[in-house]
Parts: C-alpha cells; sequence; structure tokens
C-alpha cells in the first residue's frame, strides 16, 4: 500500500461507522453502510444512492440541499421527528429530511424505489446543531 | 484534527492562467480517516483527478450557489480495504469542490454514452462544462 499524502496528518486507528453524518462543506447528508468504493446513481437534484464498486448493491446515499429542505419546512416543520435530550439538543431524523425531499420532485416509481431505499436503513438522527453549512 | 491540505489544480474561473489551490478540508479528511478508511485512501485518487484533470463542470447543484466538479480517471482505486483493483474503463473519478474551492465529495459515477471523460446525464445535471483537456 502506497504512502497517503495525509499519512504525516492524520493519527489513530480507523474504524468504519455506519452512521449519517452532515458535511458543512457541501450542504449535505453522507451514509454509508459498508466501507467500499461507491459508484454514484444521481436520483434527482436531492438524493443520489451510493451502490458499491464491489458488487453494486446499496451501500448508502447522499442527500443534497440539507438547507433548503431546511428553509423550506422550517425546524418546526420537521419537529415531529426532533429528539430532545436533557440539555435541550436537538435532533432531525435522516427519514424525514429524505421524505421532505420526496416531496419536492414528481411522483415517480424511479424516484419512490430510490427514496424507499434510502429510507430504510435511515432510523438515525442528526443533531440539529450540526446543520451549519460552510 | 488535521490541517486542511492544499493542492494545484486548473483554476475554473480562469483555465489557462495560474493554477488554483484545491483544499481538503482538515475536518472531512479526519472524518474519512476515522470513520470511512476506503474514502479516505481515495483521496489519493481525488488528488490525481485534481491534478491531471480531464473535465471541469460548473453549477453542479440546483439547490445551493456556485461549486464545481473534476472529472478524471486514476489508474487505481481502493474498492474495499485493502484491496486495490484498477479504475474501471466504463467509470470516471469526480470529485466535487463548493464555489471556495473545498472539497466535499469524491466518488466514481458511470461514464456518459457522448463522452468517456464525463459522468452520464451532463448535460442535464451540470449548468455547463468549464474546461477540458486537449490531450
Amino acid at each position: 500500500m502506497e504512502k497517503h499524502f495525509l499519512a504525516d496528518m492524520t493519527e489513530g486507528t480507523p474504524t468504519f461507522k455506519s452512521e449519517p453524518w452532515y458535511n458543512p462543506y457541501g450542504d449535505c447528508i453522507t451514509y454509508k453502510m459498508a466501507d467500499e468504493a461507491v459508484v454514484a446513481d444521481r436520483v434527482d437534484e436531492w438524493l443520489t444512492v451510493y451502490n458499491s464498486a464491489v458488487d453494486n448493491r446499496p451501500i448508502g446515499f447522499q442527500m443534497k440541499g440539507v438547507h433548503a429542505i431546511i428553509t423550506k419546512f422550517g425546524v418546526d416543520g420537521l419537529a415531529v421527528s426532533w429528539k430532545s435530550n436533557a440539555q435541550g439538543v436537538k435532533s432531525i431524523s435522516v427519514a424525514t429530511l429524505l421524505l421532505a425531499a420526496y416531496e419536492q420532485g414528481p411522483r415517480t416509481m424511479s424516484r419512490r424505489k430510490a427514496y424507499a431505499g434510502a429510507m430504510c436503513p435511515s432510523d438515525k438522527t442528526i443533531p440539529a446543531d450540526d446543520l451549519q453549512a460552510a | 484534527m488535521a490541517d486542511d491540505f492544499a493542492c494545484e489544480t486548473i483554476d475554473p474561473g480562469d483555465p489557462t492562467g495560474a493554477k488554483a489551490k484545491a483544499i481538503f478540508p482538515g475536518d472531512y479528511t479526519t472524518r474519512l480517516f476515522k470513520y470511512s478508511p476506503v474514502d479516505y485512501w481515495n483521496l489519493i485518487a481525488a488528488k490525481h483527478v485534481l491534478e491531471h484533470t480531464e473535465r471541469i463542470f460548473f453549477g453542479v447543484r440546483e439547490l445551493n450557489e456556485g461549486g464545481w466538479c473534476y472529472t478524471g480517471r486514476p489508474i487505481e482505486w481502493y474498492i474495499k480495504e485493502g484491496v486495490v483493483a484498477s479504475f474501471p474503463d466504463n467509470m470516471v473519478f469526480a470529485v466535487y469542490l463548493n464555489p471556495n474551492m473545498r472539497v466535499y465529495e469524491c466518488r466514481a459515477e458511470y461514464v456518459a454514452d457522448d463522452d468517456p471523460h464525463c459522468p452520464n446525464d451532463w448535460q442535464t445535471r451540470y449548468r455547463g462544462l468549464t474546461w477540458k483537456s486537449t490531450s
């Protein structure tokens, strides 16, 4: 294995984590279920499905335009899926964001299938405070 | 957290002028290193594409202003932990940058029918082609 150009800037032991996370540089939520390279299958301007480069099975997705969705629906509009802990930190369900994105486009069979596939493993939440675009 | 890493690439605003700096944000690369090792290793392919770019597209998002997509073809990439494979002929490697030239996404896409250096549906998903290699 060749030396990584960032090798001198990183330390620790990598451990794959199957968890959605908000990428502020792309204003997108990324979720991968397997530590494999992905081939993108763009569904629409909100959703891209990740297929495995190993065997082409779906292993995740990228949801784009997160702030546009939140701006349109408002955080209160997503309140049904909020969770709040004792410190008042709120989380937003990824599945609810996906559902909101689905409602923005045409109700075609291909979109319905793609969004359903993305929502199945998306019973996850992201802290609302993390959703700050860079 | 790692520092940002800059690499020189074609300036999408002035492709024939001086090189621009594309930034791999430290928090982004740290996240990949810790939790998504294969994506971390494929940053090597991303750097290769930024340094040996075949196409640059602008307007990569409908809902976010600006942004760029650089495409190219690495010789190899990591498909799973510890497994290196030749990069497939029917794919291009795409590196997405935001308007501040920060890298935020690196992945393979199937090639378009009309141009083996473009991702499929490039005519409709991007606002346009900024630059193409002549070699």
